[in-house]
């Protein structure tokens, strides 16, 4: 936790500048001398305080599992792979580093840099952060470059466990987001509003992400997006609203299936499969997230509850109302939680009509299909008990156990197997180490 | 034994009960309230009430846990994880830590904007006592 430094030696600094300036007027050759040695002199006295740039960083190591071999628990729907009966260190453990530099008093530029199980790019797609602040008065900050996508009053924070008291964020809540950056601009402005503090934050960009898809291992996405927030923060209190826009600029690579579904024997058989193309679209489509959420604090009591309607045209991707609420009591270094929370899908289900004759094959085509349009849904609740331990100041040990249950087609926040009836509940446990330095 | 042991407990936390939070000798506030000095340590305000530029000193001593639980009744774990959130969202920097006492005198003497803190007995007349923490 050692950081900004050059300011502090400001006020000196500042004094020996204009001591300098002063005597450049009289005898210039001297004077110049003078400063170039007063220079190393405010080096050095930086270099007491401190230095302008400074690297931290944040860490998990965690381990879960589950009671069941039919479904794979995952952290959110970025990650190819979850854990089952056998666990795995592999969908919470993560490291991150963060380099701070102070290039001016107004100029600061942060990258972060998380290694995390990701099945994409793994250095492009683990930079979550790299952009430069410019902080032109004491209230307004404009930075710009990659940025942490910040829809949900954790999303842009998820990784770093140290900062919350569970093991991982609300899984109905979090799990279905795969956009953890995007490349573009925020502006922030701070107004004292009463005796608490309003930030009104708007931004843009183009995020790129790669995400495990339907129809191969990997699918490149991309969107355009843009979205504003209102945070106020009162004492103990911090109440969140939020909303962005996600336009959708590429499309999964179905072309196979989508020439399977114009050829013109299949529809011979199967009338109106050619239609069905359209369902699968996933550019130009729009997502939006709407959000609403309060979290309390007093050091002995916590409470957060957070409450969220994702609209989608996509229908892989479909609109789902979710929310959580939490509840935790700090005794000493021990604080115990409990953690409740819902997802449920609202879309309407595709009509995938029925083929004229039972051929075999088409049987199998027409039920993949039915299945990757009708069967991505969420329906998931969950209850979970945990308990952070303080062990020291920069460390914590967690220990949580979550039950599940889930509705027929609502496991796609799981890893879902490529057949075959899902379990309706299913126990997690996981325990884990969060550190910062 | 109780009625012995009770002074001596006492005893054993006046010693470390002060906490004197200062500021320059140019700095024209005269006294902050523990809210104002905590919205300026917890990087709420980025300034003094008059609008003055404000430059919070940190300890790295064990009398940081100390100051934090008296301005804040939070321990220091806590503190680390707020500033958790805020750094690692590249939202702003946790205030500069110095080892001791000596060290922060010496930058608040000299920087008119600087805001630190220091056990009680620390804080001379080469400074301004803006807040005491009991």
């Amino acid at each position: 936790m050692s950081c900004r430094f050059q300011e502090a030696g400001k006020g000196v600094v500042g004094e020996r500048v204009r001591s300098c300036v002063m005597r450049l007027g009289s005898n210039a050759g001297a004077a110049s001398f003078f400063c170039v040695s007063l220079v190393f002199a405010t080096s050095a006295l930086a270099q007491d305080l401190g230095r302008n740039w400074s690297i931290k960083g944040f860490g998990t190591f965690g381990v879960s599992g589950t009671d069941t071999d039919q479904l794979e628990y995952r952290r959110d729907i970025s990650q190819a792979s979850g854990v089952t009966r056998s666990a795995g260190i592999d969908i919470d453990s993560r490291l991150g580093l963060q380099l701070d530099v102070d290039i001016t008093d107004t100029l600061h530029t942060t990258v972060q840099w998380v290694a995390r199980q990701h099945p994409g790019d793994f250095f492009e797609q683990n930079l979550d952060w790299a952009f430069l602040r410019w902080r032109p008065a004491a209230d307004l900050d404009l930075r710009v470059g990659r940025l942490g996508f910040d829809v949900f009053m954790l999303s842009d924070y998820r990784n770093v466990g140290y900062a919350y008291p569970w093991v991982r964020p609300p899984h109905e809540f979090y799990g279905g987001l795969p956009v953890y950056h995007f490349d573009g601009a925020d502006i922030a402005h701070r107004f004292q509003v009463g005796d608490g503090q309003l930030t009104l934050k708007g931004f843009g960009g183009y995020a790129y992400y790669q995400v495990p898809g339907p129809f191969s291992t990997l699918f490149d996405a991309s969107s355009a997006l843009g979205g504003a927030s209102a945070v106020y923060e009162l004492g103990n209190w911090r109440a969140r609203i939020g909303y962005v826009y996600t336009l959708n600029l590429s499309d999964p690579p179905f072309g196979p299936l989508s020439s399977a579904l114009d050829n013109p024997t299949v529809n011979a058989f199967w009338p109106g499969a050619s239609g069905l193309k359209d369902d699968f679209k996933v550019k130009n489509a729009a997502v939006q997230f709407s959000s609403i959420g309060l979290a309390y604090d007093d050091g002995e009591w916590l409470g957060q509850i957070e409450g969220a309607y994702i609209d989608s045209e996509v229908n892989l991707y479909p609109t789902v109302a979710n929310g959580y609420f939490s509840i935790g009591r700090r005794l000493g270094s021990f604080t115990p939680y409990v953690l409740l929370g819902i997802a449920e899908t609202l879309n309407e289900v595709v009509d995938v009509p029925p083929l004229l004759l039972p051929v075999p094959q088409l049987q199998a085509f027409r039920s993949a299909v039915d299945q990757a349009l009708n069967g991505n849904g969420v329906d998931e609740k969950s209850v979970s008990l945990g308990v952070r331990w303080d062990v020291y100041e920069n460390i914590a040990v967690k220990a949580q156990w979550s039950h599940y249950w889930l509705g027929q087609n609502g496991t796609q926040l799981w890893v879902e197997p490529a057949s075959g009836p899902t379990p309706d509940q299913v126990n997690v446990w996981s325990v884990g180490v969060d550190f910062m330095f | 034994m109780r009625i012995l042991a009770l002074p001596l407990l006492l005893m054993v936390f006046a010693v470390h009960a002060e906490v004197a939070v200062i500021g320059n000798l140019r700095n024209p506030s005269e006294a902050l309230s523990a809210k104002q000095v905590q919205d300026i340590f917890l990087g709420r305000t980025r300034t003094f009430p008059d609008g003055r530029f404000a430059l919070p000193i940190d300890q790295s001593s064990d009398l940081r846990g100390e100051f934090y639980q008296k301005l804040t009744s939070r321990p220091v774990e806590q503190i680390n994880a707020y500033w958790a959130r805020i750094m690692f969202t590249g939202q702003a920097s946790p205030p500069l830590q110095l080892p001791d006492d000596e060290a922060v005198l010496k930058v608040v003497r000299e920087n008119e904007g600087a805001i630190g803190y220091v056990s009680k007995p620390h804080a001379d007349k080469t400074v301004r006592v803006l807040l005491q923490l009991n």
